[in-house]
């Protein structure tokens, strides 16, 4: 739901207040930018579909009900925006459950666990070792290899991964953003976490 | 109604991190579907929660009956069992690792479980050792023997930190 | 547990999103949660799972690159004229 300051937000946009509007794309800018680059082919398509994404949150203002919030809507329209342009470039997306399951494989590799034979069958053979030192994880190092793992993810996984736990939004609004089924959508995150986290595991060894 | 609660170390869920307030009420919302509700152990269900430190609690509001917990709407801890710290657990442990060993120490098949409870004892892991033995149990006599095996455990404990109900 | 009732590793593994987003049946949660009580290896897992979730939240947000920032505003400026 818009909460009062995003309608004063909308009210100001409406009015032409330019200040309003450079606060809003300096907030939502670098995401939507971030989240465009996973649907085309190059950083200046990205940039394209940025630009055309607020032109039509502005040409559609006179429409935002408030029914749900502004960051959602705005979102919403870039993702729409954007998958527009990457079907045009031949690009399409696969979000349906079945293309999700391809070209990834489990969470965590078959040898890392017992055989079927064993006394704890399906038991890890090697156990998970804890992540000392939580300051480590929030390191530009880290961080960039979290990045460089979500770019080596299928679009779809890093689209999903990149509204929930870049972004923050919630299941529902990304469900609705991106027209998934909360199954699709849970699958689809969980293979990015696993992926992430495979990554992660890699460097903190 | 009195019940019990391993937690943590520092008092906090082993599954949600939550930091426990000593003596103060936790509400939990209704107890739909196991997801909401404070959770706690009977007597017998103290060998599938083994943890750090052990806590007795008091419940209140609805109480549901799980198969392996209590669910209620309410709870608080009362006092902590400083008795169940790394000795006793380990006599839990050899007390299992003995009757393990007994039953079926000289089986083929089974008797491997001996030794990964023996590891499991030395690394004090005490859930797995308990789990160990209760599988070891499982392979040899069914399920039925599993059951016996976890009423042996939550027996010992029952005996050992002289809890009232069983 | 019994057999009939276990959770192993290898699994546990697969239900840990769905475990954090409360989607498993009330069934699976007690038998996710049976598990970890008693596997530190799963414990450890879910662990690092909730450290990468917090640490992606960290992934820093650039600004944007400054002509297109420029190019914003023409679009704004341009709408308003409109």
């Amino acid at each position: 739901m818009a909460t009062s300051t995003e309608h004063a937000v909308i009210e100001a946009l409406r009015a032409g207040d330019e200040d309003a509007f450079r606060a809003l794309v300096a907030e939502l800018g670098p995401s939507m930018l971030r989240l465009a680059r996973h649907y085309v082919s190059s950083a200046a398509v990205a940039e394209e579909v940025v630009q055309e994404a607020w032109l039509g949150v502005l040409r559609g203002l006179d429409r935002f009900e408030g029914r749900s919030s502004l960051r959602t809507w705005i979102f919403t329209i870039l993702t729409n925006t954007a998958k527009t342009r990457g079907v045009r470039e031949g690009r399409t997306l696969p979000f349906s459950s079945l293309a999700a399951q391809e070209g990834t494989g489990p969470a965590v590799e078959p040898d890392r666990f017992l055989p079927d034979d064993s006394r704890f069958p399906g038991h890890w053979a090697v156990r998970p070792e804890r992540w000392e030192g939580a300051e480590r994880l929030l390191a530009r190092e880290t961080l960039d290899v979290i990045e460089r793992a979500i770019a080596r993810l299928p679009a779809a996984q890093a689209i999903v991964l990149t509204m929930r736990d870049v972004e923050g939004f919630d299941s529902a609004e990304v469900c609705n953003a991106l027209d998934l089924t909360e199954t699709n959508q849970r699958v689809l995150l969980h293979r990015a976490r696993s992926a992430v986290r495979r990554a992660l595991e890699e460097y903190m060894r | 109604m009195i019940a019990y609660k391993f937690l943590a170390a520092g008092g906090i869920g082993p599954f949600s991190g939550f930091r426990w307030p000593r003596g103060e009420w936790v509400e939990a919302g209704g107890v739909e579907e196991c997801r909401r509700g404070v959770h706690a152990c009977r007597a017998r269900d103290l060998p599938y929660w083994l943890g750090q430190e052990l806590w007795e609690a008091e419940l209140d509001g609805e109480i549901v009956e799980h198969e392996r917990k209590l669910a209620a709407s309410r709870g608080r801890l009362v006092r902590r069992r400083d008795e169940w710290a790394p000795p006793l657990a380990d006599a839990f442990v050899g007390d299992l690792l003995r009757r393990t060993r007994g039953a079926l120490g000289t089986i083929p098949g089974v008797s491997g479980y001996v030794a990964d409870i023996e590891r499991f004892r030395a690394g004090r892991r005490v859930g797995l050792a308990a789990f160990a033995a209760a599988r070891a149990a499982e392979h040899y006599g069914g399920a039925p023997a599993y059951e016996r095996e976890r009423a042996r455990q939550a027996a010992w404990l029952t005996e050992h930190l002289r809890l009232d109900d069983a | 547990m019994r057999l009939d009732r276990e959770l192993p590793c290898v699994e546990v593994v697969e239900l840990v999103t769905a475990y954090l987003e409360q989607r498993l049946s009330p069934l699976d949660t007690e038998r996710f949660e049976e598990h970890l009580a008693f596997c530190d290896g799963c414990s450890t897992y879910l662990e690092q799972m909730r450290a990468t979730v917090a640490a992606t939240g960290a992934v820093a947000d650039e600004t944007l690159p400054p002509e297109l920032e420029d190019k914003l505003l023409e679009v704004f400026r341009d709408w308003k004229r409109r």
